[in-house]
């Protein structure tokens, strides 16, 4: 995997680089600010570009602005934010599209989850990061979600991450079959149609789950 | 106008009076009544003292010289002349009838300069030139009347020795006389319509001066009206029009040289007053006198004291109630400004209109719209309007200011534009009557200041903590957070460098960073409870994350607005302290959570169906979130009765 790190501060840059090169993956440049990443991306045409979301000048939100612009130059190149706080609104926007993943910045503590989830990003796939799924699927009185199972809820908030069948089956050691089981269940008490694309499946839960956290 | 200095001219004139009076009384002294020698003496000297006077500031007056004129003809042809005849006959000098002869006619003299004192006051100005006739006039008579009087055979009962040596028999003296007396009583009324006239045209400086002329005239018939009828009954009446024609040149001096030190309109009331409460008062003497008389028997003791007491209480009743009376009748611009000071001052005892309002009451009576009250809230600093904003220091044009001061401190100033005497004399009292209300306005315009200082200052404080908050906020998330996420990144990398053999050196690595991590989630917790980062995306998605957080159903309802910063921080920790609330000690079932824009204002209100008693002084929490409120210039209501649940707005400001 060829990936572009751009990142402000350099020691954090330096050990995201390292990270992905002791992993295995091919660094092809690392960037101090987020100025010349559209630029960078068109030309190298990496398979995915990891922004930090707060970077100079303004320190707010340089990273997502970017990554827009990035999506809309290089729609293929997956884009992985870092932030450094939760925050459900943005995040659930951005990822709402096909190659984009949102992770708390120390998620990349997690070496080989982090490593995971990038991959599935630059294929194409969809993360969002678990803290900011399980602020989105908190049960609040009256809310839908109410009427899922504690294991339900478990596999919504692993779908809402952007994880495959075979993904969540691994992470919770059951078999697929149950998975799938537990997944007709949980669209069927959400009203949601059942979509057989990875992607497709996600966005309408993460659609659905915006909706019930903005209306509560 | 300088100093009065004793011209050459007025000086000699003043010093040949005095030396012919002094010979005057010494001749007449002991020949005749002790009052007429000394009364004659002292009106001359009065005369031609006045106008030497007015002659020192205006030397060229004519009234000045006239008043001259008139005593030092008085001394020269009246007093030491008969003074001469009298003290001749009884001596048997010679000359001595020729002395009385001249004694008995020269007085008349005096007509054409008194017609033209009338004419002439105060200006020294004719009115017209035409009235210049009534002058001549005056003249022609006095000549006819002195020339009958002189020559009358009749006049010898006068004359010590019985007769009138210059008499000229056969010559139609009577029918002179009485010609001469009809011109000059015709000029007189004439010379009298003509002031009468100025009076009532004058107004201001004039209007003035003729008061005091017309008081003095007034006094001079009041006083002669009784002395007449009584002059034979009491000796008591025979200062009386000694006094009174004293009076008459030093009011003429007092209103060419000094009408502006006394209040004309004030002596005059006073005068008045004065008179009615004597009369009505002697008739309560005499009325309960004569009654208590009849009832308990004449020359009884009960009925002096009685009386004296029934006189002292009607006093105490009546001088009130004359006195303003007398007031509205003489003053009545004076009259009218107190009454509406005084209705001013009892609306603001019943609370019905605001004390900065006395500027307002202050030009209605002083007649001037531009008036302007000038407050000093420190003696140092520039002066302030009523609204508390400092005006510039400095008069422009011909506007004068008068110093506002209340039990030896100063309050400040009144600007203003008096237009007439009148006004300018009227001010020092309405300002005095208003005191209480300047003072009350002036304390208020300071307490808002004060108010408006704190307030300041503290929404000041109130950024300053906001800012330090964010900035420690950015600096956690940053520096320490971004630090620690690079250490936890170095210590995997040692990790992946020595490799997946080194099972426990692995483990050791494994919980350093599982430490990191936890040591970042608490970071980005204290982080958070700083200032919440959600708010850069906006109030309505701030609120909307902090409620997931909340385990009690809430309806958040929000526009998309946009405020600034502070405020909506501000708004975030009602929410925020409103949920704690409701959730914590309310055990409240369903929460609502509100956010809207009235006009000007952003209101936040969180309201739920616990059990309601919250109090604001109880909880440190909504004490605190009461002054932060307050800090933005906003004001919070705490509406929880208990048993039905709690309801907290904020009101904050924005102008955005």
């Amino acid at each position: 995997m060829r990936v572009v790190i751009v990142e402000d501060q350099a020691l954090l840059r330096e050990g995201l680089a390292r990270l992905f090169t002791d992993g295995g993956h091919d660094v092809v440049t690392t960037l101090g600010d987020a100025s010349t990443v559209v630029d960078v991306a068109d030309r190298e045409r990496p398979d995915l570009v990891v922004l930090d979301i707060r970077m100079p000048p303004t320190y707010t939100d340089e990273g997502s602005r970017a990554a827009r612009d990035l999506k809309a130059r290089c729609p293929d190149v997956g884009v992985l934010l870092l932030s450094q706080h939760i925050e459900t609104t943005h995040a659930v926007d951005l990822v709402s599209r096909p190659g984009f993943g949102y992770l708390l910045k120390d998620r990349v503590l997690e070496v080989g989850d982090f490593l995971d989830t990038a991959q599935r990003i630059a294929d194409g796939g969809s993360a969002l990061d678990p803290k900011v799924v399980a602020r989105l699927v908190a049960p609040a009185a009256g809310s839908p979600l109410d009427r899922l199972s504690e294991r339900e809820r478990r596999v919504l908030e692993l779908m809402a991450e952007g994880l495959t069948n075979t993904g969540i089956a691994q992470r919770l050691v059951v078999s697929e079959r149950t998975v799938e089981a537990h997944i007709h269940h949980i669209l069927l008490k959400l009203d949601l149609p059942e979509s057989g694309d990875n992607h497709r499946r996600v966005l309408a839960v993460l659609t659905h789950l915006r909706a019930v956290h903005e209306r509560s | 106008m300088g100093l009065p200095r004793l011209r050459p001219l007025p000086g000699i004139l003043l010093v040949v009076t005095v030396l012919a009076e002094l010979g005057a009384v010494g001749l007449s002294w002991g020949l005749e009544s002790a009052w007429d020698t000394l009364f004659n003496a002292l009106f001359t000297l009065l005369t031609v003292g006045t106008g030497v006077l007015i002659l020192s500031r205006h030397p060229r007056h004519a009234v000045g010289w006239l008043l001259c004129v008139l005593g030092l003809a008085n001394a020269l042809m009246a007093d030491l002349p008969q003074g001469w005849g009298l003290r001749a006959a009884a001596e048997g000098w010679a000359g001595g009838p020729a002395g009385e002869w001249l004694g008995l006619w020269a007085f008349f003299l005096q007509t054409p300069v008194l017609v033209a004192i009338l004419l002439l006051f105060p200006s020294g100005h004719l009115p017209d030139r035409r009235w210049s006739y009534v002058v001549w006039l005056s003249v022609a008579g006095t000549a006819i009347v002195a020339t009958g009087w002189a020559l009358d055979p009749d006049t010898g009962q006068y004359f010590v020795g019985g007769r009138n040596p210059y008499a000229v028999p056969g010559l139609p003296t009577d029918t002179l006389f009485r010609v001469g007396v009809t011109l000059v009583a015709v000029a007189m009324v004439a010379a009298l319509v003509a002031a009468v006239n100025r009076f009532r045209r004058s107004s201001g400086v004039e209007r003035q001066q003729m008061k005091w002329f017309a008081l003095s005239s007034g006094f001079l018939v009041v006083a002669l009206l009784p002395a007449g009828p009584l002059w034979t009954v009491t000796p008591l009446v025979h200062p009386l029009p000694v006094i009174a024609l004293t009076v008459w040149p030093v009011a003429i001096g007092v209103a060419i040289l000094r009408y502006r030190l006394y209040d004309v309109d004030l002596v005059i009331s006073r005068a008045f007053t004065g008179a009615v409460l004597t009369v009505v008062l002697a008739l309560v003497y005499v009325g309960s006198t004569l009654v208590i008389g009849e009832i308990a028997g004449g020359g009884s003791p009960w009925a002096t004291a009685v009386s004296t007491l029934l006189a002292a209480a009607a006093f105490k009743v009546l001088h009130q109630r004359v006195q303003r009376r007398v007031d509205s009748r003489f003053r009545p611009e004076r009259h009218a400004a107190l009454s509406r000071v005084g209705e001013f001052l009892e609306a603001l005892r019943a609370e019905e209109v605001e004390p900065e309002q006395v500027v307002e009451v202050l030009r209605s009576a002083l007649g001037d719209p531009t008036l302007e009250l000038r407050f000093m809230l420190q003696p140092d600093e520039p002066l302030v309007d009523e609204r508390g904003r400092p005006v510039p220091d400095g008069l422009d044009g011909a506007r004068e200011s008068f110093a506002v001061e209340r039990g030896g401190i100063t309050l400040g100033q009144v600007v203003w534009l008096p237009r007439t005497e009148e006004q300018r004399a009227l001010l020092p009292s309405v300002v005095a009557a208003a005191g209480l209300a300047i003072e009350m306005a002036r304390l208020r315009v300071e307490l808002r200041r004060r108010l408006e200082e704190v307030e300041a200052s503290r929404a000041r404080l109130a950024a300053v903590a906001d800012q330090e908050r964010h900035r420690l906020e950015r600096d956690l998330h940053d520096g320490a957070q971004q630090r620690l996420v690079s250490i936890g990144l170095a210590l995997r990398h040692a990790q992946h460098q020595i490799g997946s053999d080194s099972g426990e050196a692995s483990k050791t690595l494994d919980g350093a960073v599982a430490e990191v991590a936890a040591t970042i989630d608490e970071l980005r917790e204290l982080a958070h409870g700083l200032r919440p980062t959600a708010l850069q995306a906006g109030l309505g998605p701030a609120l909307r994350e902090l409620v997931s957080r909340v385990p009690v159903a809430v309806e958040v309802a929000a526009t998309p607005d946009r405020y600034p910063p502070d405020i909506e921080a501000a708004a975030y920790f009602v929410a925020c302290e409103g949920l704690a609330n409701a959730v914590k000690h309310a055990g409240a079932e369903r929460i609502a959570l509100d956010v809207a824009r009235h006009d000007s204002r952003l209101v936040v209100s969180v309201a739920d169906d616990g059990m309601g008693g919250a109090d604001a002084d109880a909880g440190s929490g909504l004490l605190g979130l009461s002054d932060r409120v307050a800090a933005y210039g906003g004001t919070l209501h705490i509406d929880s009765v208990r048993g039905r649940g709690t309801r907290i707005t904020a009101e904050l400001p924005c102008v955005s």
